[in-house]
């Protein structure tokens, strides 16, 4: 009987979600069963395996090194080159296979588990790395995280295409920016989503092990509060910082080998590129706080899961590839979220939302852009006819809002 | 003159709710034209609040509120400058990166014809307010370089510049030196004789018998009564403030001194660059067990300086030798320190003591975590029951356990860091200037906690910038100026005249 009362149970308030993870769990499920109605295909009933398994991956793939992006947001810090991150540990990993078994990979055939154990250390390995130059960077030579970071994400990018391109001009016949991964371990990695998923959830259920239940996650969280207060109270925060940046870099890292087992190449270029943003994005609307010291586990896994929710919902109504409308829907995402989770009082303390001039160039502004995002997905008159509607809802609360807000002037001047 | 006129400002009834708490209650106050009114109340009386609402900043849930008779309703800060009233904030509110010129005409900037910046204009307007100030401060000057007490004249240059005739100071000395508090209350004389009406918030009794006119007490929200200074006696208005007459008393009158737990010899410290940190000469002195050394000494004396040395925080080189309980130690960082059993309560509770984002109990146990491992991971409940033996001993008020530090007062959130480093059983306490910005009965009672730990054979080191306080505490005081040793005195030998002869030895 006990179990099911909540809160004399120390182990289950841990669990209890705040309110900023029951709306988003809420959100979750509004946009689930949107998706369920408006999709003219109605993937969610006729094919809801192959619907889940797409977002279970997809969730999983960006909740890795969301993990990674929320410790060292909490531990106050920022970190913007995993995408980079990513695309070097998978170039990483295939470059080390190609040198230890170049004939099998070049031949498309299997390199053996203990290649492709080795490979993968490596890639955890220039994580481990990685996160230990920023964190040189940052408590050394000085720099803020978000200049050293930046950084890195120009940096790595390029780093790993000329490795790429010069390991395969020595171990193969022609210089390429690929490698293609065609060992069965990432075969099966491939075709077996839960793979990905269990990956995700055991790292996120040691992550949340970490933050709450061991004196480091506390000590990443005095970091992230007040960091000059932590190092008075005797906490090493050099070193705290040096795991929240190793932990960043090699969640990164461990997305990097799903990245290129699920496309089969290792391609520096283009992959993972911008979705350090995404990681962020998660992290943000899953409650993180950007200056530090506030942030959960369960708050990024939900965000996460949310993003690509929300993402492969677009896709499947207007019938386009999720790609072309990715950062636009994390971008609407992000705002609603952190807007909603303000709440009122983070407005403008009369509360208008279009005030004075620049509410009057805002007005053009949503509605071009409500009226040309309808024109691209559902055609040129539904466009003119969405930009037109909102340019006049737009007008409307804006006499609204300025009406009200004289009277309210209107009385307390003759009080 | 008709009595009308004669009322600067007038507050009847106001009510002021935040979450939880009701900041003002009922308040009714009669401000008159060209005196100088003093608001007094412990922290948390609600005196901000209400200084707050005449400027501008928070609106009242009831109340009205007239300035010159004239009922007026303020939404912003603009409002209440357009109808003359301008406040000068406890934390200064200036672009640091600017010149002077350019902060006392923010957001009103002079212009050309062409609509470009007239910096000229700019300039001989604000070296006209500031010669009415009598400060020798340079409009082209960046506000980054100047003192505390000559950014706060560039405040009060901005609020001439408004025409303020009525003008709210919140603490205005709290970062000052006594000889930037003498200027700022020639300042304040010559205002007044300018014809402004000026509201003075402060906790210092001295200052507050120097300056006002009228003194209006509020305590929890409520006003308790305004009274003719002449009227009056310090004792009086303190006992108004916690509702109960405080009597200054020294504690400890018979006690025995240990043995020599610290022992600073010939500290010097080099400083980094020349404008900011203080360099340290020579300093030395010893501290036993069960005794309390008082370091006295102006802002920038090198207090701080010496504490952080010793406790491992200072960013710069130290040499010299410092031994604790006979053994020469140096630490690397506080938390060596804090091994040996010394430890140090940071000045500024805020910036360098508590943790916002956290608990209560978490703010007490971060420096003594790993007693409350259990299995190899943090027990909630083995951390609350480490919490709860200081916390009831030390008597800290607190909604619960798990409330948020803010919710706490500032004396409450002092004796929470305190209990922080008892908690890790040191043999030295060095406290810098603990009771800053905390009212008097929290004051009282941190007075008698440092008592009870001394007492148990802790060796405690404070620093103060109130004497009094010192003297009240100290067993020993030491003077320090410009990051020397200048004095010392023993507890019958003290006198703050005394200190003040030494610490402005130079």
């Amino acid at each position: 009987m006990k179990l099911w009362s909540p809160f004399p149970l120390v182990a289950l308030r841990r669990w209890w979600p705040s309110q900023n993870e029951w709306s988003l769990l809420v959100a979750i499920v509004l946009a689930i069963v949107l998706t369920a109605l408006v999709d003219s295909n109605h993937t969610y009933f006729f094919r809801p395996f192959e619907s889940l398994r797409d977002i279970a991956r997809n969730s999983a793939m960006l909740g890795i090194f969301s993990l990674g992006a929320a410790v060292v947001i909490i531990a106050g810090g920022i970190d913007l080159s995993s995408g980079s991150m990513i695309a070097l540990s998978g170039t990483v990993c295939s470059v080390t296979m190609l040198a230890l078994a170049p004939t099998e990979m070049m031949a498309f055939k299997p390199v053996g588990s203990v290649v492709v154990l080795i490979a993968v250390l490596a890639s955890l390995l220039t994580g481990f790395f990685v996160g230990t130059l920023h964190t040189w960077l940052i408590t050394v030579v000085r720099l803020p995280p978000f200049i050293a970071t930046l950084a890195t994400l120009v940096g790595l990018r390029s780093f790993a295409r000329a490795l790429c391109e010069s390991s395969t001009a020595v171990l193969t016949p022609t210089k390429s920016a690929l490698i293609n991964v065609a060992d069965p371990a990432f075969k099966v990695v491939r075709d077996n989503v839960w793979f990905s998923v269990v990956t995700f959830l055991v790292l996120a259920f040691f992550t949340w092990l970490m933050l709450s239940r061991t004196v480091l996650g506390r000590h990443l969280k005095a970091l992230g509060g007040n960091e000059q207060a932590a190092r008075l109270a005797g906490i090493h925060t050099e070193n705290v910082k040096w795991f929240a940046y190793c932990f960043g870099a090699m969640t990164a890292a461990l997305a990097g080998l799903f990245y290129i087992a699920n496309e089969s190449v290792a391609a520096p270029v283009n992959q993972g590129r911008g979705h350090e943003l995404n990681a962020i994005a998660a992290a943000v609307v899953g409650g993180c706080s950007l200056s530090g010291g506030v942030g959960t586990v369960q708050g990024t896994v939900l965000g996460a899961f949310f993003l690509r929710v929300v993402i492969d919902a677009v896709s499947k109504i207007i019938k386009t590839g999720a790609d072309v409308y990715e950062g636009l829907i994390v971008g609407v995402v992000v705002v609603l979220a952190v807007t909603f989770a303000q709440g009122v009082n983070g407005l403008r303390h009369d509360r208008r939302i279009l005030p004075g001039s620049l509410g009057l160039c805002t007005i053009p502004v949503l509605a071009l852009l409500a009226g040309s995002l309808a024109s691209m997905t559902t055609g040129a008159a539904s466009g003119v006819a969405a930009g037109f509607t909102a340019f006049i809802a737009l007008v409307a609360l804006r006499i609204w809002e300025n009406r009200s807000h004289d009277k309210k002037a209107q009385v307390s001047n003759s009080q | 003159m008709n009595k009308q006129a004669e009322v600067a400002v007038a507050m009847r009834g106001i009510t002021k709710q935040f979450p939880g708490v009701v900041a003002l209650d009922d308040v009714t106050l009669q401000v008159r034209r060209g005196e100088v009114h003093a608001i007094c109340g412990e922290n948390g009386a609600g005196k901000s609040t209400l200084m707050k609402i005449l400027s501008g900043v928070h609106q009242p849930d009831a109340g009205e509120l007239e300035i010159a008779g004239q009922s007026v309703q303020f939404h912003s800060t603009r409002d209440a400058e357009n109808a003359g009233v301008a406040i000068i904030h406890q934390e200064l509110e200036l672009v640091e990166e600017l010149t002077v010129a350019a902060n006392i005409f923010l957001g009103r900037e002079p212009r050309t014809r062409f609509g470009f910046l007239n910096d000229a204009i700019a300039k001989r307007k604000a070296q006209e307010l500031l010669g009415l100030l009598d400060a020798s401060i340079s409009p082209e000057e960046m506000t980054s370089g100047l003192r505390v007490g000559d950014q706060q004249l560039v405040e009060i240059a901005k609020a001439l510049s408004l025409q303020a005739s009525i003008i709210v100071m919140d603490e205005p000395t709290s970062a000052l030196t006594d000889a930037e508090t003498e200027r700022l209350e020639r300042t304040i004389a010559t205002l007044r004789l300018q014809g402004c009406t000026i509201l003075y918030i402060s906790h210092k009794m001295d200052e507050v018998f120097r300056l006002a006119d009228r003194i209006t007490i509020l305590r929890d929200g409520r006003h308790v009564c305004t009274v003719n200074k002449t009227e009056t006696t310090a004792s009086e208005v303190t006992g108004w403030m916690v509702g109960r007459e405080i009597s200054e008393h020294r504690f400890r009158s018979q006690q025995t001194v240990g043995k020599c737990l610290l022992e600073v010899k010939d500290l010097c410290v080099a400083s980094q660059d020349s404008s900011q940190s203080v360099q340290l000469h020579n300093v030395s002195f010893r501290v036993h067990a069960g005794e309390v050394l008082g370091i006295a000494g102006l802002m920038g004396a090198g207090r701080t300086e010496v504490l952080e040395a010793i406790f491992g925080a200072s960013n710069s080189q130290w040499q010299g030798t410092i031994s604790l309980g006979g053994q020469a130690v140096s630490f690397a960082h506080p938390s060596d320190a804090c091994k040996a059993g010394l430890v140090m309560v940071p000045e500024d509770r805020k910036r360098l003591g508590i943790f916002l984002n956290l608990n209560v109990t978490e703010n007490i146990s971060i420096c003594s975590l790993f007693h409350a491992i259990r299995n190899g991971l943090l027990s909630k409940k083995a951390e609350e029951g480490i919490v709860a033996k200081p916390m009831n001993q030390i008597g800290i008020k607190t909604p619960s356990l798990t409330a948020s530090i803010s919710e706490l007062s500032g004396g409450n959130q002092q004796k929470c860091i305190i209990s922080r480093w008892l908690l890790t059983k040191p043999h030295v306490l060095l406290l810098d200037d603990p009771t800053r910005g905390i009212d008097v009965g929290a004051k009282a009672e941190l007075y008698e906690l440092i008592d009870t730990l001394c007492q148990s054979g802790l060796a405690v080191v404070l620093t103060s910038s109130e004497l009094p306080e010192l003297l009240t505490l100290s067993d020993r005081i030491i003077v320090m100026a410009e990051g020397r040793v200048t004095a010392e005195f023993s507890r019958d030998e003290a006198n703050e005249k005394k200190i003040m002869t030494a610490a402005t030895l130079a």
